[in-house]
């Protein structure tokens, strides 16, 4: 076992290259560290990459660019994602406690690929992109695209990623991300959704995106229940019909935390509570 | 764990600076509790779930039982050990640590010091925090003796003696 430090993202190229898939990249460690003390992981070397500061800047540009290493404390105070990304800043104050928030990164957070985590619902929602960065160049994916299977996404051995590009909330929109747990700290979602809606002047939704965690192999968007609600106005029938797609659409299972049957049930009580909380943010 | 080389990592403990030679899959708090013998942090679920652990990196709480010592090379790291004030070679509690005992926030003891960390970060980046700030800061910080009143009343008591 190796300790290798990174101070720039060139170095940890190199190390990658030089370890394969024996190199472990190192952020904040709250998800690496806990599979290694278990047993978990085994890794040849550790690649520190704490330490490259360029990837923990966020950057507003038209998009906003985030880099792979700002923080969870980071993304909840950020004067740019609490004002253009509100969802995300909300989810990043759910992520464990403020120990896990201090050091967790948002590029550990994709990387590790849990179907719990809750920053991936909204930032589906704002059709995050990931750049990942290699010796051989870059390539960008949708986040969607990057998430494979159950902690299995699209990273290369030899890939580091480095950025996460998002849509602003455009005006004329809200958003929001529901977390249903057990205590409201230190919980693992039972189910998450994170919904962006934009409402025409008569209130009928022209817009809308919904995503879940906890309820499938990976967190996903689910067209399904958003082509039923656009054009409606969120309302009783409306809303009843679009939550019952997004249960159906869905694929959770039994666990600790709650049963599959559980889980639909909850979703359209939930996402009516999230259009509502929209259509409250909209109409101030 | 397999006889690694060992690595060397420079830090501050509790103000005092260090070359700590450590193997480099180990955690924080191994090394403060089995190198350098700092046992008031206490091991408690080692998945950073419950704070017993917790210890300040540059200002910060993390939890020691799933940070790599390898990773605060160079950074500054205190522990319950340090809070106490010495004055003339006699130990006295800093004042969060009296009120904490003043409002019989303790028990067991055992989340003790991990609270006490948690709460001297929260402290010096807010000294003057409403009752819920104090409880979104414990979140990670689980106490199954308190139910927590005894321990936000402590704080809120030390909070309000130094208003000014």
């Amino acid at each position: 076992m190796r300790f290798c430090r990174a101070h720039r993202l060139e170095e940890a190229l190199a190390f990658l290259d030089e370890w394969g898939a024996e190199g472990c990249l190192l952020a904040g460690g709250t998800d690496v560290m806990v599979r290694y003390n278990n047993g978990e992981v085994a890794p040849g070397a550790f690649i520190h990459i704490e330490g490259i500061e360029p990837l923990s800047s966020i950057t507003t540009n038209g998009q906003t660019s985030v880099g792979a290493l700002a923080t969870h404390a980071k993304l909840a105070r950020d004067s740019a994602i609490t004002a253009r990304h509100p969802a995300i800043a909300g989810a990043a104050r759910l992520v464990g406690g403020w120990q896990t928030q201090a050091v967790g990164t948002l590029g550990g957070n994709i990387c590790n690929a849990s179907p719990a985590a809750d920053l991936a619902a909204p930032l589906l929602v704002a059709e995050a992109h990931v750049t990942l960065a290699s010796t051989e160049g870059e390539r960008r994916l949708p986040l969607d695209e990057f998430f494979i299977d159950r902690r299995l996404t699209a990273r290369r051995a030899d890939e580091i990623l480095t950025t996460i590009d998002l849509e602003p909330l455009p005006e004329g929109s809200a958003e929001v991300y529901l977390k249903l747990g057990r205590r409201g700290a230190m919980d693992v979602a039972i189910a998450g959704l994170a919904v962006r809606l934009s409402l025409g002047d008569d209130g009928s939704v022209i817009t809308a995106r919904i995503a879940v965690c906890s309820l499938a192999a990976t967190p996903r968007r689910v067209p399904e229940a958003e082509a039923l609600l656009i054009g409606a106005r969120l309302e009783g029938d409306a809303l009843a019909a679009a939550g019952q797609a997004l249960a159906g659409a869905v694929s959770p299972i039994d666990d600790a935390r709650g049963t599959a049957s559980y889980r639909r049930r909850v979703l359209p009580g939930l996402l009516a509570r999230a259009a509502r909380q929209c259509g409250e943010e909209l109409r101030r | 764990m397999t006889a690694d080389q060992k690595i060397t990592v420079h830090c501050t403990v509790n103000g005092e600076a260090r070359a700590l030679e450590v193997e480099p899959g180990e955690t924080l708090l191994r090394t403060l509790r089995e190198r350098l013998w700092l046992t008031g942090t206490k091991e408690g679920c080692l998945e950073g779930e419950c704070g017993a652990c917790t210890v300040l990196v540059d200002d910060l709480p993390v939890d020691a039982c799933i940070m790599a010592i390898g990773a605060v090379d160079g950074r500054n790291i205190r522990t319950v050990e340090g809070l106490s004030d010495k004055l003339s070679g006699e130990e006295r509690m800093n004042p969060l640590q009296q009120a904490l005992l003043d409002h019989a926030a303790v028990q067991c003891g055992f989340c003790t010091p991990g609270l006490l960390m948690t709460l001297t970060a929260l402290l010096e980046q807010q000294p003057s925090p409403s009752s819920e700030e104090v409880e979104a800061a414990l979140a990670g910080n689980l106490c199954r003796c308190t139910g927590y009143r005894q321990i936000v009343d402590a704080v809120m008591a030390v909070a309000g003696e130094q208003r000014p």
